[in-house]
């Protein structure tokens, strides 16, 4: 049995098909149009302890419906979900001492108190062991960085501000289970390389198991060995991200300046772009064309200035992933 | 189960209301204001006579001190889960480990308490210079006052608890909140005591929810009921604080698989 079990599990949204005017308005009121809006269908997955699983997928695709439905939030329409042995929706009082959420789109913190109060709140709600209260907060502070504004109501706070004091309340409690809905939404970089470390090794050295979600792959190349993709409620990607390379990220790029210019004849499978400056680059897929026999026959024929081969990055692979899928529908 | 989580909120809501300095004296001033407007008009209808159908001016300058005093006192926030509903935050608030109804409660409990040391009391104090106000019939009767008192607070509450719940449907509520508060205002007898409603109307009301809200335990304190009226009405209040509660209740467990989060 896995710690986190997601069998076939479906949420649908009943939304009002509002017309347009006065009129529409009108209709809207004696004959209400009602429609279903299918965001999550029949996803299944499991997840081991200590595991730390990237979520992702394009913009209503489902991940946050997916998150409030394995935090206990909102209940499935359909399926079933066990985590650690409960049952989300069910026994939700006794299951959420055990996790935390953090919401990047919503603060958990009081509006008018100071962070610090709003973390002595939630001390009080999870009966939060002194001890352990003292040191979780000792050592959460000083990893991001948040003894400058602790004391400040989180009204007067930056958006990267609230977003660390948020990432800290959800975890006061110390629980085993993470679910991060975005918490990087709209932090700079250098917040978001400290936001990356501070969940990395809250997964590494204290084992949490956590699943992250994010539009941001390198948020999850830094922190996530699994990557779990969803696109129109459905999964269509589970697996690690170094495979999702292997599968998807075929194509390479040869890039290679020659000392004069050069009449090259054409290669198989190979698209040839002329740039400046004697430049020249080959597109290929790795899988099709041989890349040795390629920059054999390139440096034995050819004075070569210099050479460079890139292949794509992550996030040119789940865009070609995003797409694609949408070109099968 | 431990209290702390509880202490904590009716803390937290007591904090945040001592902070607004300036909204608490204009608090203090609208209830003693709304409470001398009504008295005048008491006062003119009166005239010179002492008593009407034995009510004297004294007993009705009495009856709107203490039910406007436990209207101020008993004002349950009806937008507590509709709002939240409205905004999206009912998301993070079912991710705490407690009771959200407990939660509920101690929200209102430390507004009530609030509202008692810094609305009823100076209000009460204010009268007592004034107008003048009846001492009440006996300790005896002060004491079941209370207990009065507060069971017609849990009238009230399980009243809004109740209507909050239909929020999980219909997500806005506030016209159904505002109908629920007239109904209150008028049929309670904080606005007309309800000496001076028809008899008919009077037999009636006695069963209803909302005249033992305020109503009732002004009967006790002026000792106008028997100790066997008192125990049939306080009974009349606590059993409809159980129907009501288990409606609510209803709607309650229901309502949560309905829940939908508004918002990212
Ligand atoms: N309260 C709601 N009522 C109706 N439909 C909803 C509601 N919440 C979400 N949806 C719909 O469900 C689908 C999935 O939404 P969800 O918030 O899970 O997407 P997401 O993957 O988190 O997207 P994003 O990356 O933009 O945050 C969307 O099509 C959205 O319109
Ligand atoms: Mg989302």
């Amino acid at each position: 049995m896995s710690f986190i079990e997601v069998k076939n599990v479906s949420k649908t949204f009943k939304v009002s098909r509002r017309r347009a005017g006065a009129i529409g308005a009108a209709a809207n009121f004696f004959v209400p149009k009602f429609e279903k809006k299918e965001a999550v269908k029949n996803i299944s997955f499991n997840i081991e302890k200590g595991e730390a699983v990237g979520f992702i997928g394009p913009n209503g695709a489902g991940k946050s419906t997916t998150v409030k439905m394995l935090s206990g939030i909102l209940h499935p329409n359909s399926g079933e979900i066990k985590v650690g042995g409960y049952i989300p929706y069910k026994q939700r009082k006794a299951y959420v001492g055990k996790i935390g959420v953090v919401f990047g789109q919503k603060s958990q913190l009081q509006w008018d108190l100071p962070v610090i109060d709003s973390f002595e709140l939630l001390k009080a709600i999870y009966s939060v062991p002194d001890d352990v209260y003292r040191k979780n907060l000792e050592r959460f502070t000083e990893m991001l960085d948040m003894s400058g504004f602790i004391g400040q109501p989180v009204r007067q706070l930056s958006l990267g501000q609230r977003m660390r004091a948020d990432i800290v309340a959800a975890l006061l409690h110390s629980p085993e289970i993470v679910f991060f809905d975005e918490p990087t939404i709209g932090v700079d970089v250098v917040g978001k390389e400290t936001i990356r470390a501070f969940i990395r090794e809250l997964n590494r050295q204290d084992g949490v198991t956590m699943i992250f979600t994010t539009h941001d792959m390198r948020d999850i190349e830094k922190t996530c060995r699994r990557l779990i993709i969803i696109n129109e409620g459905e999964k269509i990607y589970d697996g690690a991200l170094s495979a999702l390379r292997e599968m998807y990220g075929t194509t390479r790029r040869l890039e290679v300046a020659f000392s004069e210019k050069v009449d090259l004849p054409g290669f198989e499978n190979v698209t040839v772009e002329n740039l400046e400056n004697n430049k020249k680059r080959f597109t290929f897929e790795n899988n099709k064309v041989q890349i040795n026999e390629l920059m054999n026959r390139i440096l034995g024929e050819y004075n070569v200035r210099d050479i460079n081969i890139s292949e794509p990055d992550i996030e040119t692979i789940i865009q070609k992933i995003y797409t694609k899928k949408e070109a099968e529908i | 189960m431990s209290l702390r989580p509880y202490l904590a909120y009716a803390k937290k809501i007591f904090l945040n209301r001592s902070a607004y300095r300036f909204d608490n004296v204009m608090g203090i001033i609208s209830t003693c204001l709304q409470f001398f407007i009504f008295w005048e008009i008491y006062k003119a209808l009166y005239g010179t006579s002492t008593d009407i159908d034995g009510i004297t001016m004294p007993m009705v300058t009495t009856n709107f001190i203490l039910s406007m005093g436990l209207g101020a006192i008993f004002s349950p926030d009806d937008y507590f889960l509709p709002s939240k509903i409205w905004d999206g935050s009912i998301a993070t608030e079912f991710l705490r480990p407690i009771s959200f109804k407990g939660r509920m409660i101690a929200e209102n409990v430390g507004n009530a308490l609030f509202n008692l040391l810094f609305r009823f009391l100076p209000c009460l104090i204010i009268a007592l210079f004034t107008v003048g106000v009846n001492a009440p019939a006996s300790p005896a009767m002060l004491a079941l006052f209370v207990l009065s008192a507060v069971l017609g607070f849990g009238v009230l509450w399980t009243i809004s608890f109740a209507v909050q719940m239909t929020a999980f449907w219909l997500i806005n509520i506030w016209s159904l909140i505002t109908i629920k508060n007239v109904l209150i205002n008028v049929l309670s007898g904080s606005m007309i005591p309800l000496w001076f409603m028809p008899r008919e109307l009077t037999a009636i009301l006695n069963f209803m929810p909302f005249s033992s809200v305020y109503f009732t335990p002004v009967q006790i304190y002026l000792g106008q009921l028997s100790f066997e009226e008192i125990m049939l009405k306080c009974g009349i209040q606590l059993a409809w604080i159980i129907v009501i509660y288990l409606l609510g209740d209803i709607l309650w467990r229901k309502g949560q698989k309905k829940l939908i989060v508004q918002g990212g």
